[in-house]
């Protein structure tokens, strides 16, 4: 096959400015290909991707697989002895993709650069504080603190008037996100497909595709196998795998919490109350909170560190999902504590930023390094699928 | 010189382990009637101790030492220039040589031999006498070419305090480099280009008054010899009647004399004819520098496109302002430098471009960035060479975005309606193939040396007007590149830059600042009387014994470095100055008329009838091995410092080279009774570690014309051999030796001993 060479320059840039900043330095020696979990014979990775991405090739990146199942485990950036951190061009080709593939595209370059920061908090901070307004709920209610009151109360005893604030902010919300991550990864899946030049006629059907390729990528993704293989970074699980526990934990509760309250609720009215301690779901809750405050604690701390190293370069990028992370973490504990404390005020607006921070991680997920979640589970799928006999069928 | 001999033997070392000390005194005292004194170490201030108080109370001028290997000790055993110092070497060839269990008959058979050998030698050496040119030595320097090369040569000579005349072909100084854009970088941090330092060595070289400068001169011939070369201008692109005259060997100039043949210098003064207008000088370096290489061959690269340039072509636009493409104008956005010729021949080179065309792609990659924000240079090629610091350099272009960097074999350049190019290219770094659409192509075209198709010095010499054997050199103005770096052939002709190697401009100005060391050198030397190369500060010269010579021209034809000229009846002249006391004449000449006071025929031939042979024992055989003292000989004293064995019915003879042994010696051996002998030398031939670049060369032809002799007389041709060795190959040594002596022990001894 015969690739018309057309660089693009500005991908260079970007790249470069997105943590690839030392991608010139690749003289394409090979020792990354050598120590990469994921190179296989006859597909030098990523020493190929660093010299397509040298030479700006940007169609090609952005639809490799490879690139989007590196798990950034540092073992080719700690072996490479030019420096030239294929790991790191590699996550500022994702950044690149995530964008590039993001639903709408204005809300993804939005979300892709550290200047537009105001914006991207003042969205959701002014939808919830709106709605709050309308709710009537923002006075300080009588007794002890109870985020149940949070936009206030009605009589109409089947769903609280806080349950109903929430999933007219949230439901919307996370359907979009859904609906524009469904989106991005259909087209990452397109652009992969094109490179495999097969036909459509060998598809899998959705049932096929489910359990075939998407749940044993899920599976693989939960037990984080790849991640133990690590050497350079194998720390980074010890942040990684609790966070990602968290997230499943805290899912759990949201939906056992939904159906509680939207459903169950509406016959037994007495469940719209605070989940009691003693449910195990509160308690489930609880510790994902612990658990995803350590996690993106020792994320955090591990991101420095390299960076002090100069083993990394300080990228939006990276940091805006930290921070996001932090962000639900910290004022959710302290709406936590201070409803505890039974500081009123106080508790209200941490709960009122705890909105405002879940809204950005879930709603500008598509297009954060969060995507990956998202991203990386259906590239992975697509390894699957590649080698499967869908595949083989058609090129043999 | 009146000699007095005293011999001294040390028993150090093991030696008087493996030797009766006092039997071997005595063979020294009786039968070469020399005094003989012992001593534990000869080379302790004790023993030297003893021998100078010899010298000073008893008048001893020709000391014989029997101890360590001549190649050590040389300070000790240094008793000043008016003494005659000769070296036995009983250490390394007797007592390191055997084995402890050897008999010790034999071993002591072999030291007498080397005792008798070393005294021989003693008393055929005579002090040397250096020559002197009758005229005086002229230590100006001529120097051709002002390119950086020729520039800077002449800024050192001046430097250093001679008198330079440097002669440019064409009506400016400075050669190609003024054309230049940019050169590479010469300092830390080796990233930034610099301006061509050229203008300022032209500049120096102007302000200097121990400069002349002839500009749109050439040299028509140079005549004579280092310290007394006599030179001949005209101006350049004419025709001289003292144009260089073209060799005319023996059998055209019979030719021509019936008139079967044009005479080639029909009109041309005769090369032995002396220009009074000449201008004289000690030394000439060559610095003419090389032309682009014709890259006009590969026509699928496109090259009958205006836009597919070479480098040269491409530099000098650069030099004139923004790149703009040849065919329209437009300012060039995208270029491609093919840096291999790819297609079939994929893993070559252009010819001629060593390290220098990397580097010169990677700088013009960068003046396209410079032109042009959005510049894109690609850079295709199949080796990239960056030695040294220009790592750094090469690193600091592929760093810049617009530089795009790959292995890559292009097969095909192709010009469309708009003038654009396409490339197509495989087996790239993307494991994929390419197809780039370019602005421009650039080839990597090499530099060709000027000496490739020229003879440049056009010397007025007996074996012609050139260097000679280039082509073994691929035409670069060369005789052995390792070991002799700017020697030529010719001594006192020394090349430099581009005409020697392809160099950068860094590169060349050291380059040149060696050559002009080696030029002033060279007559220096000549001045003291004393050769320069290889054997530097050799006192002794070869002399000629004309009333026997029958002008058999063999001198004049097989001397290496063209130091015999003749005249018209043939008889040879030499010209010390020009010699490498190599003495591959005196092996030549059949009347064994030439030779050295400390080196000649009748020395070493004596040396050989010196060694006793017995002619009643059927073990007792004895060998003599000619050693060449360049490699052989150190390879022989490492392989007896590692006690690797030689068979001790073998003697001896250190010769200056295998071209100097006269097949007269083998005769003495042969009608000695000697049972085989060997000669021990450098490799020859294309690859040739040959000192003196023909000597072992011709050795090799004349033992093949001895063994027929020998053929003829009912000898066994495999009594004789020429075995080549390299200096790191002493531990073959035993091997050699020892199979050739066992080869003969089997076929029996001399049938001719004791005739
Ligand atoms: S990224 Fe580093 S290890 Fe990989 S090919 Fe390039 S220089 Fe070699
Ligand atoms: S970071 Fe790990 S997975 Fe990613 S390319 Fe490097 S070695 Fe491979
Ligand atoms: S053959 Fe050797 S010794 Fe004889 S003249 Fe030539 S260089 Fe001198
Ligand atoms: S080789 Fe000897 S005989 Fe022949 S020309 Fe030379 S000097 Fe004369």
């Amino acid at each position: 096959m015969t690739m018309k060479v057309d660089p693009d320059m500005s991908f260079i840039k970007y790249l470069k400015s997105a943590g690839g900043d030392t991608l010139k330095n690749c003289y394409q020696c090979a020792t990354c290909s050598v120590v990469c979990p994921l190179s296989k014979d006859g597909s030098p990775f990523p020493r190929k991707e660093m010299i397509l991405a040298q030479w700006g090739m940007k169609d090609k990146l952005i639809g490799d697989v490879n690139t989007m199942l590196c798990h950034n485990c540092g073992d080719c950036n700690t072996y490479c002895p030019r420096g030239a951190k294929p790991g790191e061009v590699l996550g500022a080709i994702r950044a690149y993709a995530y964008t590039h593939y993001g639903f709408p595209q204005g809300l993804a370059k939005l979300a892709s650069d550290g200047k537009n920061l105001p914006i991207l908090i003042g969205i959701p901070a002014a939808i919830v504080l709106v709605l709050w307004l309308i709710s009537g709920g923002m006075h300080m209610p009588e007794g002890p603190v109870d985020f149940g009151n949070f936009f206030g109360h009605w009589d109409f005893h089947w769903l609280t008037k806080t349950t109903f604030f929430i999933d007219i902010i949230f439901l919307p919300a996370a359907a979009f996100s859904l609906f524009a991550a469904y989106k991005g990864v259909s087209a990452m899946w397109n652009k992969m497909s094109e490179s495999l030049e097969i036909s459509s006629d060998f598809s899998p059907s959705a049932k096929q595709f489910t359990l075939e390729f998407l749940w044993p990528a899920i599976k693989e993704t939960v037990q984080h196998k790849r991640f133990n293989e690590c050497g350079t970074n194998v720390d980074r699980v010890k942040g990684h795998l609790p966070l990602l526990l968290a997230f499943i934990g805290l899912l759990l509760v949201t939906g056992y919490s939904f159906v509680r309250k939207d459903f169950l609720g509406l016959i037994y009215p007495n469940l719209h109350g605070p989940i009691p301690l003693y449910d195990p779901f509160k308690l489930l809750a609880n510790i994902s909170a612990v658990a995803l405050l350590v996690g993106v604690a020792i994320l955090w701390a591990n991101r420095k560190k390299m960076e002090a190293d100069g083993k990394a370069a300080p990228t939006f990028y990276d940091w805006f999902l930290i921070w996001e992370i932090a962000a639900v973490g910290i004022t959710g504990l302290g709406a936590e504590l201070l409803r505890w404390a039974d500081f009123g005020v106080l508790a209200y607006l941490a709960y009122y930023l705890h909105l405002v921070s879940i809204f950005m991680l879930f709603f500008y997920m598509p297009y954060t390094k969060f995507a990956h979640m998202v991203y990386r589970t259906f590239a992975m799928a697509f390894e699957k699928y590649r080698e499967s006999s869908f595949v083989q069928k058609e090129s043999s | 010189m009146d000699k007095k001999y005293s011999a001294y033997l040390c028993t150090g070392c093991g030696i008087g382990d493996a030797v009766d000390m006092e039997a071997l005194s005595g063979v020294v005292s009786s039968e070469m009637n020399m005094e003989c004194k012992t001593h534990q170490a000869l080379c302790s201030a004790d023993g030297r101790t003893l021998i100078d108080a010899d010298i000073n109370d008893s008048g001893i001028n020709t000391v014989v030492i029997g101890a360590c290997s001549p190649r050590v000790m040389q300070d000790e055993f240094d008793f000043g220039d008016d003494k005659i110092t000769i070296r036995a070497n009983l250490r390394e060839q007797v007592a390191w040589s055997n084995p402890a269990d050897a008999d010790k008959e034999y071993v002591q058979e072999q030291a007498s031999d080397y005792m008798r050998m070393g005294c021989t030698q003693a008393q055929k050496s005579e002090l040397p006498d250096p020559f002197q040119l009758e005229e005086g030595t002229n230590k100006k320097i001529l120097v051709m070419g002002g390119g950086v090369a020729g520039l800077t040569a002449a800024n050192e000579a001046a430097a250093a305090g001679y008198e330079v005349t440097l002669v440019e072909k064409s009506d400016i100084l400075g050669g190609k480099a003024v054309n230049w854009r940019q050169s590479f970088p010469t300092k830390a941090p080796w990233t930034d280009m610099e301006t061509p330092i050229v203008n300022d060595l032209i500049q120096a070289v102007q302000d200097s008054d121990k400069i002349t400068v002839k500009t749109a001169t050439e040299v028509a011939r140079t005549s004579g010899a280092p310290g007394n070369y006599n030179v001949t201008y005209k101006q350049a692109g004419t025709k001289s009647e003292w144009d260089a005259p073209a060799k005319v060997g023996v059998d055209e100039q019979d030719a021509i004399d019936k008139g079967t043949m044009e005479d080639p210098n029909a009109g041309l003064k005769h090369y032995m004819d002396d220009n009074p207008e000449g201008e004289k000088f000690g030394a000439v370096i060559m610095a003419t520098g090389w032309t682009p290489a014709d890259v006009s061959e590969y026509e699928h690269l496109g090259v009958a496109s205006q836009n597919v340039v070479t480098n040269a072509e491409f530099e000098k636009m650069a030099g004139q302002g923004k790149i703009v493409r040849p065919s329209d104008g437009k300012p060039v956005e995208s270029v491609a430098f093919v840096q291999s010729p790819g297609g079939a021949e994929h893993d070559k080179d252009f010819p001629y471009c060593n390290s220098v065309t990397s580097l010169v792609a990677l700088k013009q990659a960068k003046y396209v960035r410079e032109d042009n924000p959005n510049g894109k240079a690609y850079i295709l090629y199949q080796h990239m060479r960056t030695p040294g610091s220009m790592e750094l350099f090469y690193k600091a272009a592929q760093n810049d975005d617009g530089i795009f960097l790959t292995k890559a074999n292009v097969m095909k350049v192709e010009e469309g309606a708009d003038g654009s190019l396409s490339v197509e290219a495989e087996d790239t770094l993307l494991n994929e193939n390419l197809s780039l659409n370019v602005d421009m192509v650039v080839l990597a075209a090499g530099m060709v040396p000027t000496t490739k198709d020229a003879n440049v010095v056009n010397l007025a010499y007996r074996q012609g007007p050139s260097l000679i054997d280039l082509d073994l050199f691929d035409g670069y103005a060369d005789s052995h590149f390792i070991c002799f770096p700017y020697e030529t052939r010719r001594t006192g002709v020394y090349a430099c830059g581009g005409v020697r190697k392809a160099t950068t401009v860094d590169e060349t100005i050291d380059d040149a600042t060696g050559a002009a060391l080696k030029a002033i050198q060279c007559f220096e030397s000549a001045d003291r009387g004393v050769s320069v190369h290889p054997r530097s500060g050799d006192k002794t010269y070869p002399e000629f014994f004309m009333q026997r010579c029958t002008q058999c021209k063999r001198c004049t034809e097989e001397c290496p470095f063209g130091a015999i000229d003749d005249d018209e009846k043939g008889t040879p002249l030499p010209n010390p100055t020009r010699c490498r006391r190599c003495g591959t004449c005196m092996g030549a000449c059949p009347e064994r008329i030439i030779g050295f006071k400390d080196y000649n025929v009748d020395m070493i031939g004596s040396m050989v009838k010196a060694i006793e042979v017995p002619d009643d024992d059927e073990d007792k055989l004895r060998f003599v091995v000619f050693v060449c003292e360049n490699d052989a000989y150190p390879a022989i004293d490492m392989a007896a410092m590692r006690r690797l064995g030689i068979s001790n019915l073998v003697r001896i003879i250190p010769v200056r080279c295998l071209g100097s042994v006269n097949m007269v010696w083998i005769k003495d051996a042969m009608s000695a009774g000697m049972d085989g002998a060997m000669l021990l030398g450098c490799q020859y031939g294309d690859d040739y570690q040959c000192h003196f670049v023909k000597g072992s060369e011709l050795a090799d032809k004349r033992m093949v014309n001895i063994a027929e002799t020998m053929g003829s007389l009912g000898l066994e041709v495999e009594r004789v051999a020429v075995t080549q060795v390299a200096i790191n190959e002493y531990h073959k040594i035993p091997e050699i030796i020892n199979e050739f002596v066992e080869e003969i022990v089997e076929m029996g001894p001399n049938p001719f001993k004791g005739f």
